[in-house]
């Protein structure tokens, strides 16, 4: 740290652009499209602030498991699903408002905790391999999720309620209505500040992860998972249990996720039950790496920052494709193109400085060996 | 904060390189195949989980006359779907052999096959010479893009499968736009009322719809009539031998390859890129042979994919196939780092035995379809099993 | 070991404070949709209650409903004791009084609706109490994702789709 004070301003300020490169790129991206799109700032304030309170808390479950050195979780779906099957329960049980929200919260946990449990411990076994296998993992409890919500609910589970259930008598719709527990968390202490809508009490409950993040930094558990990220390997000599560290950081990840979701679906107002979770987790892990996180290092900054830009991106990108091609489908294209690719870039970067280390050390080790055999 | 400080700071961990270098699967000895029953002698050879849907495809098979559905019509479907997809499981192959890992970025290729049909239309063939047309024009855009593709995957050696999906998915959301935003005109494609941009769904009537298919096609009805006689339910099976052919011709021109002298540096690379090294092969170039050929092979399989299923799909829809793809080579019994021939012919038939038999069956069993639910779970669930394995799949 | 046995105690300790605040919340947040009539109750043991001229019903400080004779109106309601005020017109011509009515609603019921009539004048709870059924109505099949498509190729469902909102 004391070392940069010597290095010239015009150098620090060329190393951050390096740093930041991604930041940077969605912060032009948003200067020539918002004009484009047309837009009043109110709308957009609106929107940002609205998408904040709805995206953050599961953004900001994404660091777990980058704390623990496993890369991007794509698997926080899961805790999507989870919140999903809760929050279907809780909407036949026709509890109500925030009791109905708390109440799929805690139901959540079971389903989030069991499926991230799952999860965790396919990725031990496929060390190395933890992203393409939480990726997979998602495919996969999809499928069960499916099984259990379209032919198993209603059938097995009681569903008591025919306007949830599809009219075949098993199964559920493709939505339901989650009217009366929406925007509950979001109005309950809103403040309105020139015609912008403040959710507070969910900017609370996202502040309170956040504190929630940095205290568990500290803890031991916290300390461990950090060295387990770092090395699994020394991390073991110096007798942490990897393999439970790992699985640890996944479940909380997953049960926030679920936290998440469920604060997620009170703002929409209703469930799209089959595709409600599915983009989730791309969309998360593309804020995320907006912010200008990388697969091994994120922090909250990264989160909200990220969430801001992406989602900037995301709300004047059709207009702004409208304006260019006469065609806002281009634009509705151009945003997931781009979604697609940042988190393309940030695996590609990721990659190519793991190799490049590894070569470096492997130099390192040939000089040494030479150093030694000339002596 | 100095870079060399960062890198060191994030090094891979040992543990990470230490699980590459575990020895692929031991080979079963003779002494202990002679030790097993004949049963365990079976499992080990051909893996649990393959076991498992073999089994469970005898038994669709088995139960399917019981239930009234007819057995030759679905057999008959069975052969069509293998013809549709088994180039495209067949380019699985040179990835895996050259230790890529399995080709999640098959959208890629899939790309370069629509560009040559779209392309071969638009140019005006139509008949079996658009067909011709459509693989003409597609070579070029596969050994570009997948001589690009190579050139990536050949800088992050070690984390080929994520980067493939991503590169995937974002060739594919690129050429969204592609398609509504390139001068395409021919009427057939384009949208009727606007006329830009193509059609998500492209009826390939009048172009190549069948043209391998009808090649010299085994029609039990038709042959029943020449000879006068009745065949019963057999005239209802029919054979696209054009299609099975050329699987044939690529598969064969596949399995001499992997015996040339580059085919076994080839597989050298990927059961052991150190040893590969040492002896002189240069691995970079033979990985991006793999990759090419790879993408090549998948951009005909969509061609041949879209002869038989009669119609062209754009848009999100290369990503459709991605899985059902990667699944069939590793339940015919592929592995991470190894793959066959018969691996391709054996998985194609028995993944598209049960995706085409499961609804059908079951519908008229229980009146319950559950088969879409089931694909998910055995495609996803064998990829799984396939990446989890620790002692397989070392790359 | 102790400190093993000191952590099981506390993890379910949680499990138990989380399984308190649950059913809690079963409780205190089971919804309910209030509907009320102001319709005339004929002949209950012989005798007729009349529907009023005209209520308007307050629930928590917002006017959910006024009724004419024959009305129908509705409020939703979360927890089990149901309050609402009530300014009630009896005839034409008549200064309107205002009543504070708070009813317990049972926990399993959805829909409850109550003769307002009946249940002013005082009336034992089968005669203004009944329980709101919705009707049955035929609707189209529903496109469910995993059915009917012929040849398997819809995809992982919804999974990467890439479209839509977030």
């Amino acid at each position: 740290m004391n070392k940069k004070k010597n290095i010239p301003a015009g150098k620090r300020l060329l190393e951050l652009a390096q740093n930041n490169t991604v930041p940077i790129m969605f912060i032009i991206i948003c200067a020539i499209f918002i004009p484009m799109a047309g837009f009043t700032p109110s709308y957009l304030m609106n929107e940002i602030v609205t998408r904040m309170g709805r995206n953050l808390f599961l953004v900001l479950c994404l660091l777990f498991p980058i704390m623990a050195g496993m890369g991007l979780n794509f698997a926080m779906t899961l805790g999507a699903m989870g919140a999903e099957i809760a929050i279907i329960l809780v909407a036949d049980w026709q509890i109500w408002g925030i009791p109905g929200v708390v109440l799929a919260m805690i139901l959540s946990i079971p389903f989030s905790a069991f499926l991230g449990f799952i999860c965790g411990t396919l990725q031990n076994m496929a060390k190395g391999r933890e992203m393409i296998t939480s990726y997979i993992i998602n495919f996969f409890i999809n499928g069960w999720y499916m099984l259990v919500v379209l032919y198993i609910m209603g059938s097995i589970i009681p569903i008591l309620h025919p306007s949830i259930m599809l009219p075949r008598g098993y199964g559920i719709r493709n939505t339901v209505s989650l009217l009366n527990m929406r925007q509950c968390l979001d109005d309950l202490l809103a403040i309105r500040i020139m015609g912008v809508k403040i959710p507070v009490l969910t900017f609370i409950l996202v502040g309170l992860l956040c504190l929630f993040i940095v205290w568990f930094r500290r803890t031991k558990l916290g300390q461990d998972m950090r060295a387990v990220g770092q090395d699994m390997e020394v991390a073991k000599a110096a007798g942490i249990n990897v393999d439970r560290t790992r699985i640890i950081s996944v479940v909380m990840s997953t049960v926030f996720a679920g936290f998440g979701m469920v604060i997620y679906l009170q703002n929409m107002g209703n469930l799209p039950t089959y595709s409600g979770h599915a983009q989730i987790g791309m969309f998360c892990i593309a804020a995320l790496l907006v912010g200008g996180a990388s697969v091994e290092k994120a922090g909250i900054g990264n989160a909200f920052l990220g969430v801001i830009l992406f989602h900037m991106m995301f709300i004047v990108a059709p207009g702004a494709g409208a304006f260019i091609t006469g065609d806002s489908m281009v634009g509705e294209y151009f945003r997931v193109f781009l979604s697609y690719g940042v988190i393309t870039v940030a695996l590609i970067m990721y990659e190519a400085k793991k190799r490049m280390a590894k070569s470096q050390t492997g130099r390192e080790l040939a000089e040494a060996q030479v150093k030694k055999e000339d002596a | 904060m100095s870079e060399k400080k960062d890198y060191n700071y994030n090094s891979p961990s040992k543990f990470n390189d230490e699980m590459k270098t575990i020895p692929p699967a031991r080979r079963i000895t003779e002494l202990e195949k002679a030790q097993m029953t004949p049963l365990q002698a079976m499992v080990a050879s051909f893996g649990l989980p393959r076991m498992i849907i073999a089994g469970f495809l005898l038994l669709l098979l088995i139960l399917a006359p019981f239930v009234g559905v007819d057995l030759p019509t679905q057999i008959t479907n069975i052969i069509n779907r293998f013809s549709w997809n088994a180039v495209l499981v067949l380019a699985m192959v040179p990835m895996i052999h050259a230790g890529c890992g399995l080709n999640f970025g098959l959208p890629l290729a899939i790309i370069c096959g629509l560009l040559g049909g779209t392309l071969s239309i638009q140019l005006g063939f139509t008949g079996a010479m658009s067909f011709v047309m459509a693989a003409v024009i597609a070579t070029p855009f596969a050994v570009i893009l997948g001589g690009g593709y190579g050139l990536l995957l050949n800088r992050i050696k070690g984390g080929e499968m994520m980067i493939a999906t991503y590169v995937g998915f974002s060739v594919m959301s690129f050429f969204c736009m592609m398609w509504l935003l390139l001068p395409y005109s021919s009427p057939t494609m384009v949208y009727g009322l606007s006329g830009n941009g193509l059609r998500p769904t492209i009826s390939l009537d009048g172009f190549y719809n069948q043209v391998l298919a009808r090649f010299l096609e085994i029609d039990f009805a038709k042959i029943a009539a020449a000879l006068h006689i009745g065949l019963g339910p057999l005239e209802r099976i029919r054979i696209p031998t054009g299609s099975l052919i050329a699987f044939a011709v690529l598969a064969f021109l596949m399995w001499a390859f992997l015996h040339t002298k580059t085919g076994t540096a080839m597989t050298a690379v990927g059961s052991n890129p150190t040893f590969a090294r040492a002896a002189g092969i240069n691995v970079d170039r033979v990985r991006m042979l793999s990759v090419i050929m790879s993408t090549w092979l998948g951009a005909m399989g969509i061609l041949m994919y879209q002869q038989g299923f009669g119609f062209m799909q754009l848009y999100n829809s290369p990503n459709n196939l991605t899985m059902p793809t990667v699944a069939a080579i590793l339940i015919g019994g592929a592995s991470v780092n190894k793959a066959s021939i018969p691996n391709v012919i054996i998985g194609t038939i028995l993944f598209q035995g049960i995706v085409t038999m499961t609804p059908t069956v079951m519908n008229s069993a229980i009146h319950i379809d559950m088969s879409e639910v089931i694909r998910i779970i055995v495609s996803n669930g064998m990829v799984l099993y396939a990446l989890t394995r620790k002692t397989e799949g070392a790359k | 070991m102790k400190a093993k046995t000191r952590r099981i105690l506390f993890s379910l300790l949680l499990v138990l404070i989380l399984a308190v605040i649950a059913a809690v919340m079963m409780v205190i947040g089971r919804g309910h949709t209030v509907y009320f009539d102001n319709k005339t109750l004929e002949d209950y043991q012989g005798q007729e209650y009349k529907a009023f001229e005209k209520v308007v019903v307050t629930v928590k400080g917002e006017q959910v409903a006024k009724l004419n004779k024959r009305d129908r109106g509705m409020a939703i309601w979360i927890g089990q004791n149901f309050k609402m005020t009530l300014e009630i017109t009896e005839k034409k011509g008549d200064e309107p009084r205002v009543q504070e009515v708070s009813i317990k609603l049972p926990y399993s019921v959805d829909g409850i609706v109550v003769n307002l009539p009946a249940y002013l004048a005082g009336l034992p709870e089968e005669a203004w109490f009944s329980e709101f059924v919705p009707a049955v109505t035929e609707e189209p099949e529903e496109e469910v994702p995993g059915e009917g498509g012929e040849f398997g190729l819809e995809g992982d469902l919804g999974l990467e789709d890439g479209l839509g909102d977030i």
